[in-house]
């Protein structure tokens, strides 16, 4: 397969895998990812390896976690010949029976034939991504 | 905010890993701070802390560039978006202070260009802050 080009690189971020998350939509979301993805989360260094291992359970327990995920004010660093896209943003995110939580995150996506191989997240307070 | 940049990608490298990341390493405080534009932001996001401008950005890394005996920043992995005036790069910051204390992070900047130099950059750590 050849190189995306530059606008798959913040579709595949914003309208596939964020609007999947935000809409608590496990399909959507791990079909951004090829099944040897390694999701890690710097900030703690956890690590979430197999889209349909690690990656789906670190979701499940997001998504069973908290009532509300919102994802937005991206800013991107896009980058084609890398097949990289960089993403800067806002979570607002609720737990359940708890108040909502602001965060200021980036990812790091890193991308092969056009999905997700390798995702690094930073976050701006304590890890949510357990 | 979207800037316009007059750099090429190679440039966008050139100004962040051999103009700024070079000169922070070898603590040529006036070469790092030719690299910002005078009304600049360096936000470490991370840890909430903001440095307004080119003297702010100034008395942090002062301060930084004192508090550490040897700064290595290296093994850098840079996403280059020449269309929008950004580049981002991962890499790995060996600190050592002045009574051997040794502190390893991996880091992530995200530098926005206008013109010819930074008008924003985002910095997220994962571990403690040094640039305080």
């Amino acid at each position: 397969m050849s190189k995306a080009n530059y606008e798959h690189y913040i579709d595949i971020v914003t309208k596939r895998y964020f609007d999947g998350v935000d809409n608590y939509n496990m399909e959507q979301v791990l079909d951004c990812f090829h099944p040897d993805a390694v999701l890690t989360e710097v900030t703690s260094m956890t690590v979430h390896e197999g889209r349909d291992e690690g990656i789906k359970t670190m979701f499940e327990g997001l998504f069973d976690g908290f009532s509300h995920i919102w994802h937005g004010n991206f800013v991107h660093t896009a980058d084609i010949e890398s097949e990289a896209i960089c993403s800067q943003f806002s979570v607002e995110i609720t737990p359940v029976d708890g108040e909502e939580l602001r965060y200021e995150n980036c990812n790091r996506f890193y991308l092969r034939d056009g999905k997700f191989s390798r995702v690094f997240v930073y976050m701006s307070g304590d890890n949510l991504l357990r | 905010m979207q800037y316009q940049s007059s750099l090429s990608r190679d440039e966008l490298i050139e100004l962040s890993l051999q103009k700024y990341f070079a000169n922070v390493d070898a603590k040529n405080l006036d070469a790092v701070l030719d690299c910002f534009h005078d009304n600049a932001m360096l936000t470490i996001q991370t840890a909430f802390a903001v440095h307004e401008g080119k003297e702010g950005i100034r008395r942090m890394f002062v301060d930084f560039m004192a508090a550490y005996k040897t700064i290595i920043h290296r093994d850098f992995t840079c996403t280059v978006d020449e269309k929008n005036g950004r580049i981002t790069a991962n890499f790995v910051a060996e600190l050592e202070d002045h009574d051997g204390n040794r502190t390893e992070l991996h880091n992530t900047n995200f530098w926005r260009i206008r013109g010819d130099k930074f008008q924003e950059v985002y910095v997220y750590m994962s571990g403690e802050n040094p640039l305080v």
